[in-house]
C-alpha cells in the first residue's frame, strides 16, 4: 500500500539514530527555551532557527527543527501552568484551568494531561496528515477571506464560555483585545495608528509584552498582595502523576479536542489559533459540571493541549502540499527549507518524498521524545513552584525583559510589559479574566483583515457573507451558539435572584 | 471572580454602586474605548467598500464604550454576582477578593513597574549587564521585608544567570555596554 | 539631526530612550582599518528569518565569511518596511562590522515614509549590488486572459471587477501592482494580504485575480501549474522560465522591474573597509553553490561589475526617482 510504504520510508528515515539524536537534542533545547518565561513558541524556534542552517543534511535540519517547535510549545504550556504565564495565544487557555489546577497542588497531573493528550493528539493527526493531506489541502483553498470572517466571528461568539464569570466583562475583555491589536501600521493603506508616532510601535504590539503584563505581571502582584494565595501552592504539591480518576475524565476531552484541532488546523490563515478555544468552549459545552471551569478543570486543560498539538500538526499540510506558510513558526520553516536548498511547493512531496515523509514521521516521534523526555521531568519542572517567591518574581521579571527585549531589541517591548502588567491587575482585580483579551488581541487582525478584503473582493457587497455556503452556514452556527451562551445565563440569572450572598 | 459588595455597601442603597469593582471596571474599559474612538477620529473612515484605516477601530471602540457603560449600569442595578454560585475555590480565593481595593499595596505596583521601565530606558544606553543588574535590584523591593543585603544577593545572582542564558547559551547579540558607556 | 528628532517623540511618549546603537559592542570598534575585519560581522536583515530577502542574505555570508575570513552573523530586525532596521544601522558605528542588507524597499522608504528618520543617500555607503531578482505576472489558473496583453485587454473592460492582489504596502508586489496599473493605463481594485504567502493562497484558490511577485516565491507554483503566468519583468527572459516572455515582447514596454538588493555601511565608515567588504561579496557571488541555489529561486547574482559601490550607487539614486514618481499619492502617513 501506498500509504503504508510513505510512512514506512518517513519512519526508517526518521528513526536513524542520528536523527533520533537531532530530533532530541531539539525537544530538549525547544524545551529549556520555552519554559523561560517572556519567550514564547515563536521567539524560541526564531532564535534556535539559525543552529539548523549550518546542517549539511536537511532532513536532520528540518527534524531538528521539528523537535525545536514541539519542544517550545511544551515549554510554553509549561509555564503557564506553572506560574500563570502563556507564551502564545493557545497556552493562554491552558493557563485557566492549568494554573488553577497548579495553585491547588495538583500542578504534575496538569502537565501530565498536557503532554499525554498532546502525544495522542499529535500521533493521530500525523496519520490524518500522512493520509489526507492532499485532500484536506484542496478543501483549505476553498476557504476565502469571507469564510475566515464567519469562521471568527463564530469563535469569538464561542469563546465568550471562556469566561468563568460575568459574561459581559468577558465580552468586554475580547473587544479590548481587538481594539489593541489596531495598534501599528494599518496593512491596508500604511497608515500608523495609535503609534504616537513611533516606528518602534508600527508593527504593533507585541502578544508576549500583552501576555505577560495581564498574566505574569498581574498574577505577581496579586501575590504580592496576598501571600497566603501564594503559599498555598508551595505546602500542596503532592501527586506528581494523574489518577485513574484524571485518566478517565480527560479521555473523551483528548478525543474531541484531536478532532476539533486536526480539523481547524488544516485551515490557512490562522485556522490553529482558534484549536486550544474551541476545545475549551466544546468542553465547558458538554462537562456535567461546567462550574468546575476556571476553577481547575482537568478537562480544560487536556482539551485545549491536545487541540492545539493536533492544530499544530495538520497545519503543515499548506506547507507541505501547497508552499504555503500557515502562521509565522511556519514561515520560519519554509526559511529553513530553502536555506536547505529545497524550495516547498506542490510537488514536493513527490520531488522529495524521503524529506516529506520523514519529517511527517519524525513529527511523530518529535511527539513520542517529548513525552518521554518531559513525564520524568515534571517532578523538576513542578519543584520550580518551591523557590522562594522573593527569587521566583524577580526572575520572572528580569527574564520577561531581556526575553521580549532581546527578539528585536525593542525596547517599547519591555514598556508595554509594565503598562500591561498595570492595566492587567487592575481589570483582574475588578473581575475581568484576562485570558479573552488574550483571544481578541490574536483574533482581531484576522477579524478586521478579512473582514476588509472579503468586501474588496466582494466589491462592498455585504452579501457575500451570506451568498457563500460555508460562510452563511459558519455564521448560522455562530448566530446558534449565541443563543446556547445566552441561554445558561439567563438562567442563571434568575438562580442568583434566590442565592444567598453569602 | 470580582470584589464583593460589603455588607455596608448593600445597606447604603441608594446612589451608591452595589459593586465597587464592576464600576471601576466599566469606567477603565469605557475610557480604553473612548481614548482608541477619538483617536480613530483621526483616521480616514472610507467607505464599506473600502474601509479606511479608521473604520473599524471606530466601529470597535464604540461597541467597547457601550459595554463599559453597560458594566457601569450593571454596577448600580444588578451587580455581578456571579461568582457567589459556584463552589467556594478550595484555596485563599475568596479571601482574594474579599480585599478589593481595600489593601492596595504601593509597594508591589511601584518596584515591578520601576523596575520594567528602568530595563526599557537603560537597556541601550547602560547595555545589557547593567541594565539587568538595575532592574533585579530594583524588583526584589516589590516583596515585604526585603532587605538591601537579600535585594544585592538575587540582583547579582540574576545576572549572572541572565547573561548565561542569554549570552553565553543563546549567543544572543547583545550590547553589554551601552552606548553611554561608549560600548 | 534625525536623533533630535526621534528624541522629542521619545519625550512626547513619556520618555527618553537613547538612540539605538544596539550592536555597538558586538564590534571590535577603534582598530585600525587596515587590519579589518578582526571580529564577527553583523548582517542587518530588515525582515523576517525565512523570508526572501533573509534568504538571498543567507546564500552570500557563508562564501563571504570565508573570504574575510570572520564569522558572518545574521540578525533580522524587523519592522515598518526595513526603516526600522535601516534608522539602526544609520546610527551604528562606522566601523565595517555592522552592516545592512535591503532591497528596494531602501528607495522607496523616502516617498512612502515621509518622516524617515535617515537618508539612503547620505546616511550610508553602498557596498555592492547581490541581486537582481525578476518579477512575474501572474493570475488564477483559470482566469479568461492567456497573454500579458489580452490581460491589458482584459483588465481595461473590467476594471470594475478585477481584483489585483498585493503582499502589503510597501512590498515588492505592492510596487510591480502600481507600476503595472499605470502602464496598463487603468486603475484596479487592489486588495492587499499580509505577505506573499496568504496573497499566493487566494491566488491558487481562485479567490483573487492576479499578482505580480518575485520570482522567489512564484517559480515553483508556476512551473507546477497551479497558477497562470504571463511574463517577467526583467529587460531579458529568465533562464528558469524559458516560456515567458518579457513584458517588453508581451507589449508592456514600461512594466519593467526587479527586485534589486544591496549591502550598505554607515556612511562614516573608512573606504579601505568598504573595499575589502565589496571584494568579499563579489568573490561570493562568483560561488558556484551560490549560482546554483539562486537559479532555484529563478533569480542569479549580479555581473561583477553591478557588485560594486558606484553601479550600487547609481542605481539607487535611479530608483529613488523613479518611485518617488510612481508613488506620489500613496504615503503611509
Amino acid at each position: 500500500m501506498d500509504l503504508l510504504s510513505n510512512l514506512g520510508l518517513g519512519l526508517s528515515t526518521a528513526l536513524q539514530w542520528q536523527n533520533v539524536l537531532f530530533c532530541l537534542i531539539g525537544v530538549a533545547l525547544g524545551t529549556a527555551v520555552g519554559v523561560l518565561p517572556g519567550i514564547g513558541p515563536t521567539a524560541t524556534v526564531a532564535m534556535l532557527l539559525p543552529i539548523t542552517f549550518s546542517f549539511d543534511d536537511p532532513t536532520a535540519a528540518l527534524i531538528m527543527l521539528a523537535g525545536i517547535y514541539y519542544g517550545a510549545q511544551y515549554g510554553g504550556s509549561t509555564t503557564a501552568i506553572l506560574i500563570n504565564l502563556p507564551g502564545e495565544s493557545s497556552s493562554a487557555v491552558t493557563a485557566i484551568d492549568g494554573h488553577e489546577m497548579a495553585r491547588a497542588g495538583r500542578a504534575g497531573p496538569a502537565l501530565a494531561a498536557a503532554a499525554i493528550g498532546s502525544f495522542i493528539a499529535g500521533t493521530f493527526a500525523t496519520l490524518v496528515l500522512a493520509v489526507a493531506a492532499p485532500a484536506l489541502a484542496n478543501v483549505a483553498l476553498g476557504f476565502g477571506s469571507a469564510e475566515f470572517f464567519s469562521l471568527v466571528v463564530l469563535g469569538l461568539i464561542m469563546s465568550i464560555t471562556l469566561a468563568a464569570g460575568s459574561p459581559l466583562k468577558a465580552v468586554a475583555m475580547i473587544v479590548l483585545g481587538v481594539l489593541l491589536a489596531t495598534v501599528g501600521q494599518d496593512q491596508f493603506t500604511g497608515t500608523p495608528r495609535f503609534t504616537f508616532g513611533e516606528r518602534e510601535l508600527y508593527d504593533g504590539l507585541n502578544f508576549v509584552s500583552v501576555a505577560v503584563g495581564v498574566f505574569g505581571v498581574a498574577e505577581i502582584l496579586r501575590n504580592l498582595h496576598d501571600p497566603e494565595r501564594r503559599e498555598k501552592i508551595v505546602e500542596k504539591v503532592t501527586n506528581l502523576w494523574p489518577s485513574r480518576e484524571d485518566f478517565r475524565r480527560i479521555a473523551g476531552p483528548i478525543a474531541r479536542g484531536t478532532g476539533v484541532g486536526s480539523v481547524l488546523g488544516v485551515l490557512p490563515g490562522g485556522g490553529h489559533v482558534l484549536a486550544s478555544y474551541a476545545s475549551y468552549a466544546v468542553e465547558k459545552k458538554v462537562s456535567n459540571n461546567p462550574r468546575s471551569f476556571g476553577r481547575g478543570a482537568i478537562e480544560g486543560v487536556a482539551g485545549p493541549e491536545s487541540a492545539n498539538n493536533a492544530a499544530a500538526q495538520t497545519s503543515f499540510i499548506p506547507l507541505l502540499t501547497l508552499g504555503i506558510p500557515a502562521h509565522p513558526v511556519m514561515a520560519l520553516m519554509i526559511g529553513a527549507f530553502i536555506i536547505q536548498g529545497i524550495v516547498p511547493g506542490p510537488a514536493v512531496m513527490e520531488r522529495e518524498p524521503e524529506l516529506v515523509w520523514g519529517l511527517i514521521a519524525s513529527m511523530w516521534v518529535g511527539n513520542l521524545l517529548l513525552v518521554l523526555l518531559n513525564l520524568p521531568l515534571i517532578g523538576l519542572w513542578v519543584r520550580m513552584l518551591t523557590v522562594p517567591y522573593a527569587v521566583l518574581f524577580p526572575s520572572i521579571v528580569v527574564f520577561a525583559s531581556i526575553g521580549t527585549y532581546a527578539l528585536d531589541q525593542n525596547p517599547f517591548h519591555v514598556l508595554a510589559i509594565a503598562f500591561f502588567g498595570l492595566v492587567g491587575f487592575v481589570l483582574v482585580r475588578c473581575g475581568c479574566e484576562p485570558a479573552p483579551l488574550l483571544l481578541g488581541f490574536v483574533l482581531g487582525p484576522l477579524l478586521e483583515q478579512h473582514l476588509r478584503r472579503a468586501l474588496l473582493l466582494s466589491h462592498g457587497d455585504p452579501m457575500t457573507f451570506l451568498t457563500r455556503p460555508v460562510s452563511a452556514s459558519l455564521l448560522a452556527l455562530a448566530a446558534l451558539a449565541l443563543i446556547v451562551v445566552a441561554l445558561p445565563a439567563v438562567r442563571r440569572k434568575r438562580e442568583e435572584v434566590f442565592v444567598e450572598e453569602e | 471572580m470580582g470584589s464583593r459588595p460589603s455588607e455596608a455597601d448593600r445597606s447604603t442603597g441608594g446612589l451608591r454602586p452595589r459593586s465597587s469593582a464592576d464600576l471601576i471596571a466599566g469606567l477603565v474599559l469605557a475610557a480604553f474605548g473612548l481614548a482608541f474612538a477619538v483617536a480613530a477620529l483621526g483616521y480616514d473612515r472610507g467607505s464599506l467598500l473600502n474601509m479606511g484605516p479608521g473604520y473599524f477601530p471606530l466601529v470597535v471602540a464604540g461597541i467597547l464604550v457601550a459595554l463599559g457603560v453597560a458594566i457601569v449600569v450593571k454596577a448600580y442595578v444588578a451587580p455581578d454576582l456571579s461568582h457567589h454560585d459556584t463552589p467556594a475555590r478550595s484555596d485563599g480565593e475568596s479571601r482574594d477578593e474579599g480585599l478589593a481595593f481595600a489593601a492596595v499595596l504601593w509597594r508591589p505596583i511601584v518596584a515591578t513597574t520601576a523596575a520594567l521601565v528602568f530595563f526599557a530606558f537603560t537597556v541601550d544606553g547602560l547595555g545589557l549587564v547593567l541594565a539587568t543588574f538595575g532592574t533585579a535590584l530594583i524588583v526584589p523591593f516589590a516583596a515585604k521585608e526585603m532587605t538591601v543585603a537579600r535585594a544585592l544577593v538575587i540582583a547579582v545572582g540574576l545576572t549572572v544567570v541572565s547573561l548565561v542564558i542569554f549570552v553565553v547559551l543563546l549567543q544572543l547579540r547583545l550590547a553589554l555596554l551601552g552606548e553611554w558607556l561608549g560600548g | 539631526m534625525a536623533t533630535s528628532g526621534r528624541r522629542a517623540g521619545l519625550l512626547r511618549f513619556g520618555a527618553a530612550l537613547a538612540p539605538l546603537s544596539l550592536l555597538a559592542a558586538c564590534g571590535g570598534g577603534g582598530g585600525d582599518p587596515a587590519d579589518y575585519p578582526e571580529d564577527n560581522i553583523e548582517i542587518i536583515v530588515p525582515f523576517a528569518a525565512g523570508g526572501p530577502t533573509d534568504t538571498v542574505t543567507r546564500l552570500i555570508t557563508e562564501p563571504m565569511a570565508e573570504e574575510l575570513g570572520v564569522e558572518l552573523v545574521v540578525q533580522n530586525v524587523e519592522g515598518a518596511g526595513g526603516t526600522v532596521a535601516a534608522g539602526q544601522v544609520a546610527e551604528a558605528e562606522a566601523d565595517g562590522y555592522t552592516v545592512l542588507m535591503h532591497h528596494i524597499g531602501m528607495s522607496t522608504a523616502p516617498t512612502l515614509y515621509p518622516d524617515l528618520d535617515f537618508a539612503p543617500e547620505e546616511d550610508f555607503k553602498t557596498v555592492g549590488l547581490v541581486t537582481e531578482v525578476p518579477m512575474t505576472v501572474i493570475a488564477r489558473k483559470d482566469f479568461e486572459p492567456t497573454t500579458l496583453e489580452e490581460l491589458a485587454a482584459y483588465v481595461e473592460e473590467n476594471a470594475d471587477t478585477v481584483t489585483l492582489a498585493n503582499a502589503g504596502i510597501g512590498s515588492a508586489s505592492h510596487l510591480c501592482g502600481v507600476l503595472m496599473q499605470q502602464a496598463m493605463g487603468v486603475e484596479v481594485q487592489e486588495v492587499p494580504y499580509d505577505g506573499t504567502g496568504p496573497a499566493m493562497e487566494d491566488l491558487v484558490g481562485g479567490q483573487v485575480d492576479f499578482l505580480c511577485d518575485q520570482t522567489t516565491n512564484t517559480s515553483q507554483q508556476i512551473s507546477e501549474g497551479t497558477v497562470k503566468a504571463y511574463a517577467v519583468t526583467t529587460p531579458e527572459p529568465v533562464e528558469s522560465l524559458p516560456d515567458l516572455p518579457t513584458a517588453a515582447e508581451a507589449g508592456l514596454p514600461d512594466l519593467e522591474v526587479t527586485v534589486w538588493h544591496g549591502l550598505y555601511v554607515p556612511a562614516e565608515t573608512p573606504d579601505e573597509i568598504v573595499e575589502k567588504l565589496t571584494s568579499a561579496l563579489q568573490t561570493a557571488l562568483q560561488d558556484q553553490g551560490v549560482i546554483d541555489q539562486m537559479a532555484d529561486l529563478g533569480t542569479a547574482p549580479v555581473a561583477q561589475d553591478q557588485a560594486t559601490p558606484d553601479a550600487h550607487s547609481e542605481l539607487l539614486s535611479a530608483e529613488i526617482d523613479k518611485w518617488s514618481e510612481v508613488l506620489s499619492g500613496i504615503q503611509a502617513e
